[in-house]
């Protein structure tokens, strides 16, 4: 990703302490990679006053503090990071080293109740959208409420869509499908998106430090397993297998 | 330093250890959460002598009561509330000596306000996420308090030696908000979403908003007349700012809170001003609002009136407490 790619960018003020950065671009893929980029870089080079940044599918919330600094000078640092900062996968920013995970699931119609209607959708049988998963290579996008890895890279015939009804009660550990992302659900808890399998890893642990398995740009594969297979792995807190990208 | 343990012997609807909430957590899907009011729960802080982000409790309903097994210094802010100390009335919003085996009772008046805070000088024990005592319901990260819970807390107060029924040691310039019983009034700063909504803002600012039980720390449900766009457009999520004034596909409009997480894309008509946050998050069910509209430097004109009436207070505070060579916690004061 190069600033070439995407150029101008629109800062709009959005109340009295934030400002909402978007990217303007015809192609969605575009825009979509642009924003993780830019944030990437923002976040390497944080002007004085930034209290966060949120991230959106397309889009950028930054926050900040009015008394320690002003939106005019945060519109114009997003500006000059956008045209000058260096690109994030050079990695000058001293941020952590991309990590690659093998992450087991289980596909079955219990831990993926919406694994047939996501084939039908699709024009596949499900063992053909297990295959289309597992063949697939993720990259965490960003982590979405509570901490859930929002993954893109879904590599299947046509963009997956969501269930029109929520379901209220997802267990933690589901593997969900959207569009052409992947999201695993960290807590029980509502969800719009396709549940098509479960991992028994623990990928929020709230009694760690660090409590996130993954962080944006980390790598991941989904591995197929049995229910014995999984039960067997005893498996807790995920731990990458290997680093650099 | 001594720890002290305080027995809790009375909790409300929702009681929970607090903070002003996470920082630099937004970015990784977890909300900064906090003290719904936080200008209470910084003066409560203040008025004790710690650092404004201090661990403090939050009483939501009901009546908070504990005891303490040694003399401590308290502060109570929030809404209008009955405080006593062995059943004698007290001052809230003033610091306050309770002594060791004495009961203090607070009850706030949900009429005028749904949230109390208490602090106590000092450094509570409580377990922390990402940095902050916070609750996080959605983390499986509670946080509650409940009859029989004991509260340690590391202190170097130890008593000023004085009466509970002698004059009050200092007078602080506290800054202590209006309860109003009629409708608040809540600032709002408008946002590109109203230009898609004809008319959204002659009915925002003329109507009457009535909080509903609906309501939650995610966002406060209001009842009230609202407008859609005339075009679904595509939904996108995306971060919004505390405050956010948003209409979903019901007939309802939606402020929401400090654990709001991204929204899916309806439209965001304005955003309350910084000051008028921590009134909104005194807005329990029933409570009557009306919105009007200000311009972005007019309300940080008077954030930063308010920021400073608190940091006069804080400046106060840490003088008279200085003064009284107790000035251990107040080396973390900000």
């Amino acid at each position: 990703m190069t600033t070439a790619q995407y150029g101008a960018i629109t800062v709009e003020p959005f109340g009295d302490s934030a400002v909402m950065v978007t990217i303007p671009h015809a192609d969605q893929a575009i825009r979509r990679a642009a924003t993780v980029a830019f944030r990437d870089r923002f976040l390497a080079h944080r002007p004085h006053g930034v209290l966060d940044v949120v991230s959106g599918l397309e889009s950028l919330l930054i926050e900040f503090d009015p008394l320690r600094t002003a939106l005019e000078h945060v519109e114009y640092a997003a500006r000059l990071v956008a045209r000058w900062a260096p690109a994030p996968s050079d990695r000058t920013d001293g941020g952590r080293a991309v990590r690659t995970f093998a992450i087991p699931v289980v596909f079955d119609h219990d831990n993926g109740p919406d694994l047939a209607s996501v084939a039908e959708e699709l024009g596949l049988a499900p063992s053909g959208v297990v295959e289309a998963i597992a063949e697939s290579t993720f990259t965490v996008a960003l982590l979405g409420a509570a901490m859930a890895p929002m993954m893109d890279g879904l590599k299947v015939p046509g963009p997956v869509r969501r269930r029109a009804e929520p379901r209220t009660d997802v267990a933690p550990g589901a593997v969900m499908i959207a569009g052409t992302n992947a999201i695993i659900q960290p807590f029980p808890g509502p969800t719009g998106w396709r549940v098509v399998g479960r991992t028994p890893h623990t990928i929020v642990d709230i009694s760690r430090p660090d409590p996130a398995a993954f962080g944006t740009g980390d790598i991941v594969r989904f591995v197929p397993v049995t229910r014995d297979e999984a039960e067997a792995l005893n498996a807790g807190f995920p731990l990458p297998t290997g680093e650099g990208a | 330093m001594k720890t002290v343990a305080l027995e809790i012997t009375g909790t409300g609807w929702i009681t929970t250890f607090q903070d002003l909430g996470r920082t630099d957590t937004e970015r990784r899907g977890v909300p900064t959460g906090g003290a719904a009011d936080q200008h209470s729960a910084t003066v409560a802080n203040l008025l004790v002598g710690n650092a404004r982000s201090a661990t403090l409790i939050e009483n939501l309903g009901g009546e908070l009561a504990f005891v303490p097994d040694a003399d401590v210094l308290v502060a109570v802010t929030g809404a209008p509330a009955r405080v006593t100390v062995a059943g004698g009335p007290v001052e809230a919003w003033s610091p306050l000596v309770v002594p060791a085996g004495h009961e203090v009772r607070v009850r706030g008046d949900m009429t005028r306000g749904a949230r109390v805070y208490l602090a106590v000088n000092g450094r509570m024990a409580a377990r922390t996420l990402l940095g902050s005592a916070a609750p996080d319901a959605r983390m499986g990260f509670g946080q509650n308090l409940a009859p029989g819970s004991r509260v340690l807390l590391e202190t170097g107060f130890g008593g000023f030696g004085r009466g509970r029924f002698e004059p009050p040691l200092f007078r602080l310039p506290v800054p202590v908000p209006r309860f109003d019983d009629g409708p608040w009034v809540i600032d709002v700063v408008a946002s590109h979403g109203g230009h898609a909504i004809p008319g959204i803002r002659e009915v925002v600012e003329e109507s009457a908003y009535v909080v509903t039980p609906r309501s939650n720390h995610v966002g406060l449900r209001l009842d009230g007349p609202v407008r859609h766009p005339d075009t679904d457009t595509e939904i996108v999520s995306h971060g919004v700012p505390i405050g956010a004034l948003q209409i979903p596909h019901a007939d309802e409009l939606i402020v929401l809170g400090r654990y709001r997480s991204l929204t899916a894309g309806y439209p965001i008509v304005g955003v309350a001003a910084r000051a008028s946050l921590p009134m909104l998050g005194q807005a329990g069910p029933g409570r009557e609002l009306r919105f009007r509209w200000i311009d972005r430097e007019s309300s940080l004109r008077q954030f930063a009136r308010r920021a400073a009436e608190v940091r006069t207070l804080g400046q106060a505070a840490a003088e008279a407490f200085g003064a009284l060579g107790f000035e251990e916690p107040l080396s973390h004061t900000k």
